[in-house]
């Protein structure tokens, strides 16, 4: 009797029905590879990701992503929608940075038609694309440490970002899909006393931040678990584009924000109110880090924008648009830095009300193509915490 | 001084510190959440306002607009006058299965027969339920608030503007 080669386990449900995977172990092999199917159903992937491990013993040898389960064909749908009802949809790929998601599809059409924002609607953008920043951090800062066992921290980060929601809120209807911004500004402007309330949850916030850092940064359980596990290289992040805090955290110095400036980060950056944040490790530990990093710089920011709206002179929020707008027949690519990466938008125009053409490069699918590189080689217990600091929404990855 | 479960103390400190404080957690059912008048919880409708111009079932990006109308025709009022056609509405649903709260609808209806009210307790047992009649959306009219007033830095709302320049024409004192 010939003996099997391969044993396939799945875990979860959905991991049925797949076929043999090509990496066996050979007759010659004394020992064998099990193919192990983490997902599509899985609690540690938050959503639909699916995971084919080949695993020698504890130790993974392969890992393939298999991605596309939540694909809704965005960019088809893009093409029959004017440029409003794209934002509809465009704020909804990445759940978590819906405002971000946005402003690329406004600053590139406004690029097409050569349109001026007013000052008031630049500054506020500002404010919110940080605030949205804040947001998608804490969720990051919550959900991690879940992942690796410890529950707390959740509660805490849960209890800020219900702070900063209640005036995104109130501002723009929305608590998670904001829908605020228009082409040539915002959707509305600010109800009064709006500044001081926005003033006051910041302070909040930045006041219980030491808080979430001393319940998890110290813990020596979790420092175990991410220091020196999950190294990202460099050379790495250069071959399949990674970007966002998690390329920031292995040391590369590159964020639009500072490297491209749209909206105001010019002037942000040469008050030195916006700075990058850098760690050097390159392990799952610096990318946690590097997000209460990028929250407290975010944090900087929004007062800065604050105070620069209360100083401004009385204006419009928005440019007043024809009837049915049309961009130019050309092509344009906005590019921004979403809180997981750069967010692009390529947008080709034949002169209709809507784009010939509009690609999507989202940060989650490039953060998420490295991950096989990463995790070959590491004990299937870290693999959770690679997975959960490689920080990546599905639906930005499915598109 | 760095010792080991210095890190854990640390954490479980935070957790007693906050043990002594009141909880955050609102008890939902039985304590109502404050919501902003800008909260996106249902549309209601004014049906006198709809002209039936099928702008917003047009824009709508999701299609889940029902709009039924017919005409109705006024005979003349005087001898030998014509007689004037009117749009008549006859069913206006939603589809609160389908609808994404984007906000075009009331954005894009001229006649303001369309309102965001922050009401959001519409949860059904069977999704057909989910598509409210005209006659419901009406009566989430009765739940909507008055807009937030706007910041200082802001223009005056459009309707304020337009109803001063028409007092000015008019020769009337202006507030």
């Amino acid at each position: 009797m010939k003996r099997p080669e391969q044993i396939v386990v799945g875990v979860g449900a959905g991991a049925a029905g797949f076929g043999d995977h090509e990496r066996g172990g050979g007759p010659g092999m004394a020992t064998q590879d099990m193919v192990l199917n983490i997902g599509p159903q899985h609690p540690a992937t938050h959503g639909v990701l699916r995971l084919r491990l080949t695993l020698d013993g504890e130790r993974i040898v392969a890992c393939e992503p298999v991605v596309g389960y939540m694909h809704r064909g965005v960019e088809k749908l893009f093409e029959v929608r004017d440029y409003r009802q794209i934002i509809v949809l465009a704020n909804r790929h990445d759940w978590l940075s819906a405002f971000s998601n946005e402003l690329g599809v406004v600053l590139a059409v406004e690029r097409m038609l050569g349109m001026e924002v007013p000052a008031r609607a630049v500054w506020l953008r500002t404010l919110l694309a940080e605030l949205n920043r804040v947001l998608n951090h804490l969720m990051f800062m919550g959900s991690y440490p879940i992942e690796l066992g410890a529950i707390t921290p959740m509660f805490y980060a849960f209890r800020e970002r219900e702070t900063i929601q209640a005036v995104m809120e109130e501002l723009s209807g929305g608590r998670m899909h904001y829908m605020f911004n228009r082409v040539g500004g915002l959707k509305e402007d600010l109800p009064a006393g709006w500044l001081d309330r926005c003033g006051q949850a910041v302070t909040a916030v930045r006041s219980r931040l030491p808080q979430i850092e001393d319940l998890i940064f110290g813990n020596e359980i979790f420092q175990a678990r991410t220091q020196n596990v999950g190294i990202l290289s460099r050379e790495l992040i250069d071959a399949y584009g990674v970007s966002g805090p998690i390329s920031r955290a292995s040391g590369v110095d590159f964020d639009l924000r500072r490297d491209e400036p749209y909206l105001a980060y010019d002037e942000l950056v040469a008050d030195g109110v916006m700075r990058l944040s850098l760690r050097a490790e390159g392990d799952c530990y610096a990318r946690f880090g590097l997000l209460l990093d990028q929250v407290q710089v975010s944090l900087d920011i929004v007062e800065a924008c604050l105070d620069r709206l209360r100083s401004l002179d009385r204006g419009p929020i928005n440019v007043r648009l024809p009837k049915i707008l049309k961009a130019p027949e050309g092509s344009t690519y906005a590019w921004t830095e979403n809180p997981l990466g750069i967010n692009g938008y390529y947008l080709v125009s034949r002169g209709e009300k809507t784009p010939w053409r509009m690609k999507l490069r989202s940060a989650s699918f490039n953060n998420i193509a490295v991950l096989p590189e990463v995790l070959t080689g590491c004990v299937v217990a870290d693999m959770v915490a690679i997975l959960g600091s490689m920080f990546f929404v599905v639906g930005d990855i499915d598109k | 001084m760095s010792f080991p479960g210095k890190g854990l103390l640390k954490g479980l400190a935070v957790t007693m510190r906050t043990m002594t404080k009141r909880s955050v957690t609102a008890h939902y059912p039985d304590a109502l959440p404050e919501l902003p008048p800008r909260s996106r919880g249902v549309i209601a409708l004014i049906e006198e306002n709809c002209t039936v111009c099928m702008l917003c079932a047009r824009e709508c990006p999701a299609w889940c607009i029902y709009i039924d109308s017919h005409k109705d025709t006024i005979p003349a009022t005087t001898e030998g006058g014509r007689d004037k056609s009117r749009n008549v509405l006859d069913r206006f649903a939603i589809d609160f299965s389908i609808c994404m709260y984007c906000s075009i609808c009331v954005e894009v209806c001229p006649f303001d027969a369309l309102h965001w009210s922050p009401e959001f307790e519409y949860a059904e047992l069977d999704i057909r339920e989910l598509t409210h009649e005209k006659e419901r959306l009406r009566e989430w009219m009765w739940t909507v608030p008055a807009p937030a007033a706007l910041d200082e830095g802001a223009e005056p709302a459009k309707e304020i503007t337009t109803a001063q320049k028409a007092a000015e024409r008019q020769g009337r004192p202006t507030p």
